[in-house]
């Protein structure tokens, strides 16, 4: 399947100079090594790490870079290497040609490969993998999100901001131009103590009824009620039916904030799928605020011509 | 993990995630303009919008007999219209009724609408917003 998907692998360049950059300080990164932490870990008055923060610190969102905006896990090691962290291969990379730049339609495609060249994958069940190819191949009309809806949960990764408070937290994932154009969502995640709703009472909704607690040092947000119309990663076209259960997990070190997300459905999957850990840079600025974010009006996909796409 | 192998095929020019001139896009560039045809068309600002996923301006344009059909232009990121120049129209902005040359990619579906390339005001100044789409392959 996995061949199948790469083969099938349409493209779309994206450097995101847009996102979440707003007024994050811009850096331009030709790897994607997580950021090393520095400084100390703050903890608030109940003893927890404090998570609190604008967390848009890599400026760019990520640059597009492949290992951070999707979960597959491709570590880009230099301009002339890069692996797959879950494999350990090699990922072949084209030299740094330096004599001219890559048109557009190399530069798509170069990115779109490499993007869908991570082997962490969810293994459906057979059943669906028709489907999955289809969604895949067709995203330009089947993305649930593209034409600026909510990414939904997990795919909308890690926060750009987290206000963290005494009996819950405040999640803002601001809307998005990049890899996929999506309008802002919010959560407020109790972490009181309480019980989840039974998912039968529960409408599915794009980030369902997230509740927090602290196991050791890492916040941990389980999530189920979700609507089925939308995808668990930014790229292909991965389904997921109204019982699916995501189990987040938030751990703060010094300036950095590490964040997975274990996918679990009983309908959909033969097994659970996590992704691959995500970090994220705090905004180093001490007075650093989340800038509002553009409104979202998606005026391209309908003069698509062809099924290139990310 | 032989059934990964395919993975190592997967090729890049990493140049490119240095991002330096590119335009983010959610949508494949190439399939919705042609990246080897550049067109010139003039008329006047209808509106510039601000917005995800990209921003757009609109532009009015008279055809021979006086008629006016509005045209679409795709353009970039807040970020990269500020870095170009485009601000608020009393500092040099662009606004309303201004009359200005538009170089664009052009739009495959034969709509009109394009990809912004370059805006030329009436003043004679030039906001370059993208490369041309016309070096060599």
């Amino acid at each position: 399947m996995t061949s199948r998907i790469i083969v099938a692998a349409g493209a779309l360049w994206l450097c995101s100079s847009v996102l979440l950059a707003q007024e994050a300080p811009q850096r331009l990164r030709t790897t994607n090594a997580p950021p090393k932490p520095s400084g100390v870990t703050p903890r608030t008055a109940d003893g927890h790490p404090d998570l609190s923060g604008v967390w848009n610190g890599l400026g760019d969102n990520l640059n597009g870079v492949p290992n951070q905006i999707v979960n597959n896990g491709i570590a880009i090691e230099s301009e002339t290497s890069a692996r797959d962290l879950k494999s350990g291969l090699t990922v072949a990379v084209f030299p740094r040609n330096t004599t001219r730049v890559l048109n557009e339609e190399q530069a798509e495609r170069a990115a779109s490969l490499l993007r869908r060249s991570g082997s962490n994958r969810p293994v459906y069940k057979p059943e669906y993998w028709e489907m999955v190819k289809n969604f895949d191949h067709n995203s330009n009309e089947e993305d649930p999100s593209n034409n600026c809806m909510p990414a939904g949960i997990p795919r909308g990764g890690i926060p750009s901001y987290i206000g963290q408070f005494p009996n819950y937290v405040i999640f803002i994932y601001p809307g998005q131009g990049g890899l996929i154009a999506t309008q802002t969502m919010y959560r407020m995640i109790p972490t009181d103590g309480r019980k989840h709703t039974p998912l039968q009472e529960l409408d599915g909704t794009y980030t369902g009824e997230g509740i927090g607690h602290w196991e050791g040092d890492t916040l941990v947000v389980d999530s189920w009620g979700f609507t089925p119309n939308t995808w668990f990663d930014q790229i292909g076209g991965y389904a997921h039916g109204e019982n699916m259960h995501v189990v987040e997990r938030f751990r703060r070190e010094g300036n950095t904030l590490t964040w997975t997300a274990t996918v679990e459905d009983p309908d959909f999957l033969l097994e659970p799928w996590t992704t691959t850990p995500r970090v994220a840079l705090l905004n180093a600025r001490a007075d650093a605020v989340l800038p509002e974010s553009l409104p979202c009006s998606e005026r391209d996909l309908s003069h698509i011509v062809t099924k290139e796409h990310h | 993990m032989s059934r990964f192998t395919t993975a190592v095929v997967a090729t890049i020019c990493l140049s490119t995630l240095a991002g330096a001139a590119r335009v983010a896009a959610h949508h494949s560039i190439q399939a919705q303009f042609d990246i080897n045809k550049s067109f010139t068309i003039a008329g006047n600002v209808a509106k510039v919008e601000w917005i995800n996923p990209h921003s757009y301006l609109t532009l009015n344009v008279k055809d021979a007999d006086g008629k006016v059909a509005k045209w679409a232009f795709e353009m970039g990121a807040a970020g990269q219209l500020r870095r170009t120049g485009l601000s608020r129209a009393d500092r040099g902005g662009l606004k309303a009724g201004d009359a200005v040359t538009i170089k664009a990619l052009a739009a495959r579906d034969g709509s009109n609408s394009g990809l912004l390339q370059e805006i030329t005001t009436a003043d004679g100044r030039v906001f370059k917003l993208r490369p041309d789409g016309t070096e060599e392959k």
